[in-house]
């Protein structure tokens, strides 16, 4: 039993990371269809941002308020310059935010260097409980994770402008006749969905190794994660990424990663393929 | 017509570079041209089919193991030949898609943004699975893949020498391009419009929409085929990394930049993006990626027909106003 928890621990915080990333993704894809090739890369600015400040010296909590700040000014940067002007194009959204996408990775190896930076933990403790020891900052991540999902959905359920978000959602043509401003909306949540990438790729900074490539191995997961629980509700992408994440953690653990990924995209396409609405519904891509 | 006599003179131009350019030039140039290869198969299936695929380098890569597998003697030592090598990867490439495309486009099918997500994943998991399978190499691939080597009336010639080779594979390209041409130019052309644009009403008349979605999207992954199995012949080896998505993603640059519905522009696209890359990438360095980025982001929103479509069609309007 003891053994299992650190599994189950890291399986769980990987969920959670994927699906603050997939948040994101979905707010920009559900609500105007433009798939976000470049939202990896927003994450690794996130990361970088945080390495940035470890250099200069700046406080840990610094970092992650300075990251969704920026990461929201690239967001605002993008949409005014680039998908503004394909918003009815969907599908060529993917090809240019993929050009973007190259072209922030190249930015940030002419920047950084192709090397991999570290950023150090910021709590350095594990906590001891009986048999077993778990980081806590790797603790103290998840429960940012939960408090900015919960916050995420309070947002799109509970306030004026997420329910006028989710009236243009539904209804594009009928919400911009009653008065919603549809183009300011769409460019506001685009960059709370930048935002959201970039705070994710600060918080996770210290964990992972932060290198020019980290952005597209939570790009696929993460558009996996929402075309398996569905680009509907916003709940789909919580089914999503725990299959997602839960099924990749756990055999990576057991079996290997390489066949742990391997499975789980296999899993994946054949959930897409025979459920295109998702695991909890919800309507098809246009 | 008009759109072949300028492939005509097009495939010309490509045939007498060697003659201004030296030995070095004329190798990279029949790398380029097996890469234009490949941006033709991808026009097809994207810019005339309608089905962006995000992975058209596991057919690439597909068809070059299997050439690899076959002439090196691996399935039958004594059979070694690089016409049934050659043929063997352009059945298997095609089996495969269509398989892939009976899974992907049967029933409800799937399409558009859930489709290229799917396609890269799949070419994610078969580049993963190559880097694994020790049986072909692994990560590092098979290594010694011999030249193509031409057997007619009883003589044998092998493809050492890069001037040859460069004739031979433009020839067979040349075969390729005007083959596809000529077929889009048929009613078959006039069906493929129609399942792209509307895809309900040509149902409506009668036409199976799965079964033409099949066979381009398994035509694609056969001339796809073709251009890997040719390219291990010219570099000797293949690898994981032709199989997967850095490729495909190249591939789909090259084809965008030039114009995904026009063969030609397509094709153009792969040569001058790759040319572009060899000179400028010594000019600017590492800016060099940088700028391929940018100028695919503006031209996917400035000139969603593409960066040489857009001139070739203006030259053509101009001849039929004359």
């Amino acid at each position: 039993m003891s053994e299992l928890i650190p599994i189950i621990l890291d399986a769980s915080s990987y969920i959670l990371i994927l699906v603050l990333v997939a948040l994101g993704l979905m707010i920009v894809f559900g609500m105007m269809g433009v798939i976000n090739m470049a939202h990896g890369e927003l994450f690794m600015i996130g990361a970088y941002v945080m390495v940035l400040a470890q250099d200069l010296g700046l406080p840990f909590l610094a970092g992650v308020l300075l990251a969704p700040v920026v990461v929201a000014f690239f967001g605002l940067l993008i949409e005014t310059a680039l998908i503004r002007h394909i918003y009815h194009r969907p599908l060529d959204t993917i090809l240019a935010t993929w050009g973007l996408s190259i072209a922030l990775k190249q930015l940030v190896v002419l920047t950084f260097g192709p090397e991999s930076h570290s950023v150090t933990l910021p709590i350095d403790g594990s906590l001891e409980m009986g048999a077993f020891s778990y980081p806590v900052y790797r603790l103290v991540l998840m429960l940012a994770s939960i408090l900015l999902i919960c916050g995420t959905f309070w947002l799109f359920t509970r306030t004026d402008f997420g329910l006028m978000a989710r009236a243009v959602i539904a209804r594009p043509a009928t919400a911009s006749a009653l008065g919603i401003d549809t183009r300011r909306l769409y460019r506001w949540s685009f960059v709370i969905g930048t935002a959201l990438a970039g705070l994710a790729g600060a918080l996770v900074a210290p964990i992972i190794s932060v290198d020019p490539q980290m952005g597209l191995g939570y790009l696929v997961p993460g558009f996996l994660s929402i075309l398996v629980g569905g680009a509907g509700p916003l709940a789909g992408v919580l089914a999503g990424g725990a299959v997602i994440g839960g099924v990749n953690n756990l055999l990576s653990v057991w079996i290997s990663p390489v066949a742990a990924l391997i499975t789980v995209y296999i899993i994946a396409i054949l959930i897409i393929r025979l459920k295109p609405e998702g695991l909890l519904g919800g309507r098809r891509a246009k | 017509m008009r759109n072949s006599l300028i492939g005509l003179l097009v495939f010309i131009a490509l045939a007498i570079t060697p003659l201004f350019v030296g030995q070095y030039w004329t190798g990279q140039l029949t790398n380029y041209l097996v890469y234009g290869l490949l941006a033709i198969s991808l026009s097809l299936v994207w810019g005339y089919g309608g089905i962006l695929c995000f992975g058209q380098a596991m057919f690439f890569g597909i068809g070059g193991y299997i050439m690899a597998v076959f002439t090196k003697g691996m399935i039958y030592p004594d059979l070694t030949s690089s016409y049934l090598g050659l043929l063997a990867a352009m059945a298997g490439s095609a089996m495969f898609a269509l398989a892939l495309g009976y899974f992907l486009f049967a029933g409800r099918g799937i399409s558009g943004a859930y489709l290229a997500i799917i396609t890269l994943a799949i070419a994610l998991v078969l580049e993963r699975l190559m880097n694994n399978w020790y049986a072909l190499g692994g990560y590092n691939g098979l290594l010694n893949v011999p030249p193509l080597k031409l057997v007619a009336f009883g003589l044998s010639y092998e493809l050492w020498d890069r001037l040859p080779t460069f004739y031979i594979i433009l020839g067979i390209v040349a075969v390729v391009y005007f083959g596809v041409t000529f077929l889009v130019s048929t009613p078959y052309g006039l069906l493929l419009t129609a399942i792209r644009t509307h895809p309900d009403r040509l149902s409506s008349l009668g036409y199976s929409v799965l079964n033409l979605r099949l066979s381009v999207f398994s035509l694609s992954a056969a001339i796809a085929g073709l251009a890997g199995a040719l390219f291990v012949t010219l570099d000797g080896f293949v690898s994981p990394t032709l199989i997967g998505f850095t490729l495909s993603t190249e591939a789909l640059i090259w084809v965008a930049i030039g114009g995904k519905e026009m063969l030609l522009a397509a094709f153009l696209g792969a040569i001058f993006t790759r040319t572009a890359e060899s000179w400028l990438s010594e000019i600017f360095g590492d800016y060099w990626i940088l700028i391929l980025g940018v100028v695919f982001m503006i031209s996917v929103v400035l000139l969603p027909r593409g960066l040489l479509a857009t001139p070739i069609e203006k030259l053509m309007r101009r001849r039929k106003k004359k």
